[in-house]
């Protein structure tokens, strides 16, 4: 028990220390965590999405729709399990499975803080390029097993769609790695941990290091994962206007939702991937620049006044609620909600809960940053066409990954680093 | 291409106006949305919706001479009038009227037949019922309008 | 290519039992020969439609695909067909009136007119000028309505969203003012024989007037989010490009023909109403491509803009209503009569027979007639084009099945 909780003050992962105890923990921790934000990122996303296109969005379900992805989700559950008569019934039972888990997969290796992850894999980055292209391979049963034309054109669109980019993001990626390695002793690193470690000891994010060079290697990886999540603009294999859905058109109630959850733990996978190879992972914005006591005491305010936030954006809510004998539940329900949003607030004011949350607040707070822009270019730009998807992959993509990482690359070789 | 196109192209100046458009409207006071049972659309004045038929105010009889001329305008034939000579008087007086609004098209052309102003499309414009039949209306749902059901605990 | 003869003419054989029509499912669980089964098929059957979120209504379009690749196209039509022409011929002149703005929904005003004007000129009679004025307003707002519905939806099928809720939130202000007008939004039965049934309202005209001011940053805004978009560029030039030739041959006509190169507009070249009142310019296109059919229509919303303005301060004074008989007989002969609806060439054949209902009414739909042009349009295109084409059209299914 003394050794389960001396874990709290280890400054390495479950994974390394083998606590077998703490890494179930995390994973659980962070499998609900993930299917929290996914349920939360419906919610802002029809929210969001809806405000752009001046709707307002769910507004009936509970408070400003609040309960509408708890609702849509309860409804999933509770549809019938239809499978198509000529499906090939394993496939089709399997598909869904593979994708959920390769999504979920990745995120063993994603730190949310120095020892806030599952494990520190030496081949981390590795690893989670290799999980996250096995995603591929469940759509592909999908679409082939549902025996259907609109699925199978989904699939293969979405098959060769994920392998061409995932080229160029390997180029980016590496022209990351090739980052680590300048330092004093030039030791680079695949481990994540260990990645942003060094960014953290060059005092700089990878984003602006040899600018412009890390920054087209981030934008590159940033246009690659939306093609590799297939969202808007690179749609296509769910494009719903032209192949109905895609891959899952088949699917509906329970394996649907799965479809559903994989796509936005895949989403929140890769722009995890993008903040700790580029942006600095769990380190507060300029953590160098601006350093010290002071600012430091400044910046671990920042969680809790988020919430602070969140709970007057809440508060301002329920007092402008109609004054209407209809809305009186709603009306205690969003005021709850307020208080439960400020009392969170309070808690990370607690000294120890505000140290500990700081890493993973910042973390979180990068990524949403990505999850907004998903949300943006979906409500901004058209589809592309299939042969247009693919001239960019191969002709512009590709292309500029080699050229920057031949820079980043030869430069250091030339002592000509900035 | 000239160099402005091309700046415009490397620097993604297109697509950044765009984005830098969805995002302005995400301001709510933009939202064009109206909540439909509490905020009440206000239709027109000339809104053609639930037919009426009218009464005079002080005597509560009906306006309708029996002149059949809006069933013989309505190009649904939905319309059925019938009517009786009153011995005394010698004319003609309304004892049917039927409107059956599952076939309207709305097209306002018995309330421009009407002589005596009589049948009018008013603004009304909710009207859901739960059967077949409860969209064919007789005299006295037309005189006083559709009684809403009244549910209670 | 045998096979395609044998399974296009399979659709229209109205004789065969359906047990015994050959298509494309049941060879495939009963292949009749060894060489015709699935596998070594180098041909994707895929059959769009009539439920599909992209072919607006219920168009169905059987594909037939080498890859992704379109090697041909069949439409099949009539889901939505209503007999509006059969309807005709049991309904008096004025009763048919409704009925015409039932067949192209979103520009209802101009069918009325193109009807409306067609019964005038069968009658040798003629509406007063402020009811032509009156006309031409409320059909150059259905030009922009019909315009702004197409662009959201064509936007819609390219993929981008938002334009769709932008175009309809516009579109509501024309549609008040129609309601203001006549009592209706959609379905307006504007016009009647002879004329106009309603006086305009109080205000109408600084209503139109708000509405020009008002509408002119918004289609800017709509070009911001597509006309340099280089994902919309890329997705709309040099697709379904149909060249002036072919336009003219297929009786393409529209906004479809003028983005071809062929300046050819009714409203100019055989006035009606009180176009020729009017100063607007004909916007043609060069390459005959979804991007210049796109530009094309956004042109003619400004164009419409401009008529409106010109108009609606030159609104004459007097009656409304023509002399129309009451009970309407036109003397026997026929008539046809045609006008730029939003779409193409709107045309009205009607024969009398002196009684008072129409012996025949046919209509020339501009929908139905630019739709033939799809299989050229899209052969050889890929299947994400055959959306966008269906889109750049603009068809409108009710008035396809009429």
């Amino acid at each position: 028990m003394q050794q389960f909780l001396n874990y709290l003050n280890s400054t390495q992962t479950p994974g390394e220390t083998g606590n077998f105890a703490w890494a179930t923990i995390y994973i659980l921790i962070i499998f609900g965590g993930i299917s929290v934000a996914v349920i939360a990122m419906n919610w802002l996303e029809r929210k969001v999405l809806a405000h752009m296109q001046v709707r307002l969005g769910p507004m009936r379900v509970g408070p400003h729709g609040l309960l509408q992805p708890i609702a849509d989700a309860l409804k999933l559950l509770i549809k019938e399990d239809i499978m198509p008569a000529e499906a090939d019934r394993l496939m089709f039972w399997m598909a869904p499975v593979i994708v959920v888990i390769t999504a979920f997969t990745v995120f063993i290796v994603i730190p949310f803080g120095p020892t806030h992850a599952v494990t520190d894999m030496n081949i981390g980055v590795l690893f989670m390029l290799g999980v996250s292209s096995l995603g591929v391979l469940g759509i592909i049963m999908a679409g082939w097993a549902s025996n259907s034309h609109y699925p199978l054109l989904g699939a293969l669109r979405s098959s060769s769609q994920m392998v061409s980019y995932e080229i160029a993001m390997g180029m980016a990626v590496i022209s990351a790695i090739l980052m680590t390695t300048l330092t004093a002793d030039g030791a680079g690193t695949l481990s994540m941990i260990q990645i942003v470690q060094a960014q953290d000891k060059q005092q700089m994010w990878f984003l602006f290091r040899m600018f412009p060079f890390g920054f087209l290697a981030f934008f590159i990886f940033a246009i690659a994962m939306v093609a590799e999540t297939n969202r808007a603009p690179f749609d296509l294999p769910e494009a719903e206007s032209e192949l109905v859905a895609g891959f899952h058109t088949e699917y509906s109630g329970f394996r649907w939702s799965l479809f559903f959850l994989a796509e936005y733990a895949a989403m929140l996978a890769v722009s995890s991937i993008a903040v700790t190879l580029w942006m600095g992972g769990w380190m507060r914005p300029f953590s160098h620049w601006l350093a010290g006591d002071t600012w430091d005491a400044f910046f671990s305010f920042f969680p809790a006044a988020t919430f602070f936030l969140l709970f007057v954006v809440a508060l301002a809510g329920t007092v402008r609620m109609p004054k209407h004998a209809a809305f009186k539940i709603q009306k205690a329900g969003l005021g709850a909600f307020a208080l439960v949003l400020g009392g969170i607030g309070v808690l990370l004011l607690i000294p120890p809960v505000k140290d500990r949350i700081q890493d993973i607040y910042w973390f979180v707070a990068k990524v949403s940053v990505f999850m907004y822009a998903y949300i943006w270019y979906r409500g901004t730009f058209p589809r592309y066409r299939f042969d247009q998807l693919m001239k960019l992959g191969w002709k512009v993509m590709i292309p500029v990954g080699i050229a920057v990482l031949i820079v980043v690359a030869a430069a250091p070789a030339f002592n000509f680093v900035w | 291409m000239t160099f402005k196109e091309l700046t415009r192209k490397v620097l993604l100046l297109d697509l950044l106006q765009g984005l830098a458009l969805t995002f302005r409207y995400q301001n709510p006071k933009e939202i064009y949305t109206e909540q439909y049972p509490l905020q009440r659309p206000r239709v027109a004045e000339r809104y053609r919706g639930a037919p009426r038929l009218g009464v005079n105010a002080e005597t509560n009889e009906t306006l309708c001479i029996a002149c059949d001329l809006c069933a013989l305008a309505c190009p649904e034939h939905l319309i059925v009038v019938t009517s009786e000579r009153n011995p005394n008087t010698r004319r003609k007086e309304l004892t049917t009227f039927t409107y059956d609004l599952s076939r309207c098209m709305f097209c306002g052309l018995c309330e421009d037949a009407c002589p005596t102003d009589c049948l009018e499309l008013t603004q009304d414009f909710e009207l859901a019922s739960y059967s077949r039949e409860g969209m064919i209306w007789d005299r006295t749902t037309l005189e006083r309008g559709p009684q809403p059901t009244k549910y209670e605990r | 290519m045998a096979d395609d003869t044998k399974s296009r003419t399979a659709h229209l054989d109205l004789d065969t039992p359906e047990s015994q029509i050959e298509t494309y499912m049941h060879r495939r669980a009963a292949p009749a020969r060894e060489e015709e089964t699935y596998l070594d098929a180098n041909e994707l059957v895929l059959n769009m439609g009539p439920q599909h979120p992209s072919t607006h209504g219920v168009l169905r379009v059987i594909l037939k695909l080498d890859g992704e690749k379109v090697l041909g196209t069949e439409c099949i039509i009539g889901y939505l067909h209503r007999g509006v022409e059969k309807i005709a011929e049991n309904r008096t002149y004025t009763m048919f009136n409704p009925y015409v703005d039932r067949m192209d929904y979103v520009a209802a005003v101009s069918n009325g007119l193109g009807y409306c004007e067609a019964v005038e000129k069968l009658l040798n009679i003629e509406a007063p000028p402020r009811a032509q004025y009156i006309r031409v307003i409320l059909a150059e707002l259905n030009r922009l309505a019909s315009h702004m519905l197409w662009l959201g939806t064509h936007a819609l099928d390219i993929g981008a969203i938002t334009p769709l809720f932008y175009t309809f939130r516009d579109r509501e202000e024309i549609l008040k003012i129609f309601e203001k007008y006549c009592g209706a939004r959609l379905t307006t039965h504007a016009f009647r024989i002879g004329g106009c049934q309603y006086e305009t309202y109080e205000g109408f005209e600084q209503d139109v007037i708000k509405f020009c001011k008002f509408v002119r940053p918004k289609i800017d805004e709509y070009e911001t989010l597509l006309t340099t978009n280089r994902i919309w560029v890329e997705r709309t030039r040099g697709v379904g490009v149909i060249s002036a030739a072919d336009a003219i041959d297929f009786g393409v006509t529209g906004p479809v023909l003028r983005a071809s190169g062929v300046k050819w507009d009714l409203r100019k070249a055989q006035p009606y109403a009180a176009y020729k009142n009017f100063e607007f310019d004909i916007p043609i296109g060069q390459n005959g491509d979804t991007y210049d059919r796109y530009i094309v229509r956004i042109a003619e919303m400004h164009q419409s803009l401009r008529i409106i303005e010109q108009a609606v301060g030159a609104i004459p004074e007097g009656p409304i209503m023509g002399k129309v008989p009451k009970v309407m007989k036109p003397p026997v002969g026929e008539i046809y009569h045609s006008i730029e609806a939003p779409k193409g060439e709107l045309g009205y054949f009607i024969v009398s027979d002196g009684s008072t209902q129409p012996y025949r009414v046919r209509v020339r739909p501009p929908s139905f007639v630019n739709l033939q042009a799809l299989d050229k349009m899209v052969r050889g295109a890929l299947v994400a084009d055959v959306v966008a084409v269906i889109g750049t059209i603009d068809i409108v299914l009710g008035e396809v099945d009429r």
